[in-house]
């Protein structure tokens, strides 16, 4: 599937999607992640939690797309390597439930891992994560779960992984950089 | 995990996103000349004689129009108060509700814990403006209509 044809579909089928505000959509995810930090003591508890969280969300997600898009007289044509589905996944997924589009990079040469870029992270715009000293000095010593560990956008990993197993793909994804760490790109 | 602890952990969400939004969209949206500005515990000195009911009536219809719009995207359909304190506020239609099978005992229940976000965020967004106040709701479905609710609150005097 051609590049820019992925990427007008993307940015058709969002156009169709009821939206919500953005700043309600962080904020409540902002206030999800907190409570779970409350819950949970360590940080690997809430990321897996959060990636629970994702895999629920995009079982249900791929159902929408591809009923969406037939509706919408979009063509999909079936993916017949990784390398498409990466495309499909970046550039129409995440576009239409998201509103920003992932770039594709860095296949593995036998075609089996890829990684996906998101330059703008709606879900961080209001978001800090404190640096490791930082969170030292907030749990004091005592123990309590280490902020700077915890990976924010964890629950888009989940997500991935959830559509992904609906089409029989079994993937593991994981957070390599995080802008919310310093890095310039998730 | 008990019904009540989780009742009350999606309050606490909706409130701590209801207070954070109400400050986003207070900022760009003036309240009228006698309001002091969000977030300001000393009420008394900003201008002389403002009445605190009047500023408790401009804050729920800013609840009912500017901040349900945001999030419902519509307003509050109907808007009561005995001017003592007391306001319902009913919404004929909240589209979370709105998929619900009719005339479902289970989905009742459920409705009545989404409610539980809303009225949290009903609690924050008038915290912010700082009016603290103790928000309850009662689900109206009347077994076609599963999206029917009323928001009851009462401001702490």
């Amino acid at each position: 599937m051609s590049k820019s044809s992925a990427s007008a579909s993307g940015h058709a089928l969002w156009s169709k999607m009821p939206k919500a505000n953005a700043e309600l959509f962080a904020l409540t995810y902002g206030s999800l992640v907190t409570e779970l930090i409350r819950d949970y003591d360590n940080a690997d508890e809430v990321n897996s939690q959060l990636d629970r969280i994702g895999h629920s969300i995009g079982v249900r997600c791929v159902d929408e797309f591809l009923s969406k898009a037939e509706v919408s007289g979009i063509n999909i044509p079936p993916c017949q390597t990784m390398k498409d589905t990466a495309d499909v996944v970046a550039r129409i997924g995440f576009r239409m439930f998201l509103g920003v589009s992932a770039e594709v990079a860095n296949h593995a040469p036998d075609g089996s891992a890829f990684s996906l870029f998101l330059y703008d992270n709606p879900l961080s715009i209001f978001v800090e994560l404190p640096t490791a000293e930082e969170a030292a000095a907030i749990n004091g010593g005592s123990g309590g779960c280490d902020l700077s560990k915890i990976k924010y956008s964890n629950v888009y990993c989940g997500v991935i992984r959830g559509a992904l197993e609906q089409v029989n793909l079994k993937v593991t994804c994981r957070f390599v950089k995080d802008a919310l760490r310093g890095d310039e790109v998730n | 995990l008990s019904a009540e602890r989780a009742a009350a952990k999606i309050e606490r969400l909706g409130f701590d996103v209801g207070y954070r939004l109400c400050e986003r969209l207070a900022q760009s949206k003036p309240l009228g000349p006698g309001l002091p500005p969000p977030g300001s515990a000393g009420a008394a000195a900003a201008g002389g004689a403002v009445d605190p009911a009047a500023m408790q009536l401009e804050a729920v219809k800013f609840l009912c129009k500017e901040f349900w719009t945001e999030v419902f995207r519509k307003q509050i359909d109907k808007l009561q108060t005995n001017h003592r304190g007391v306001f319902v506020l009913k919404d004929h239609e909240l589209r979370w509700l709105r998929r619900l099978p009719p005339e479902d005992e289970t989905a009742r229940v459920a409705a009545i814990k989404m409610l539980a976000f809303p009225c949290g965020l009903i609690r924050g967004a008038l915290s912010n403006l700082g009016i603290a106040a103790v928000v309850s709701c009662d689900f109206l479905a009347d077994g076609k209509n599963m999206a029917a609710c009323s928001f009851n609150i009462k401001i702490k005097s």
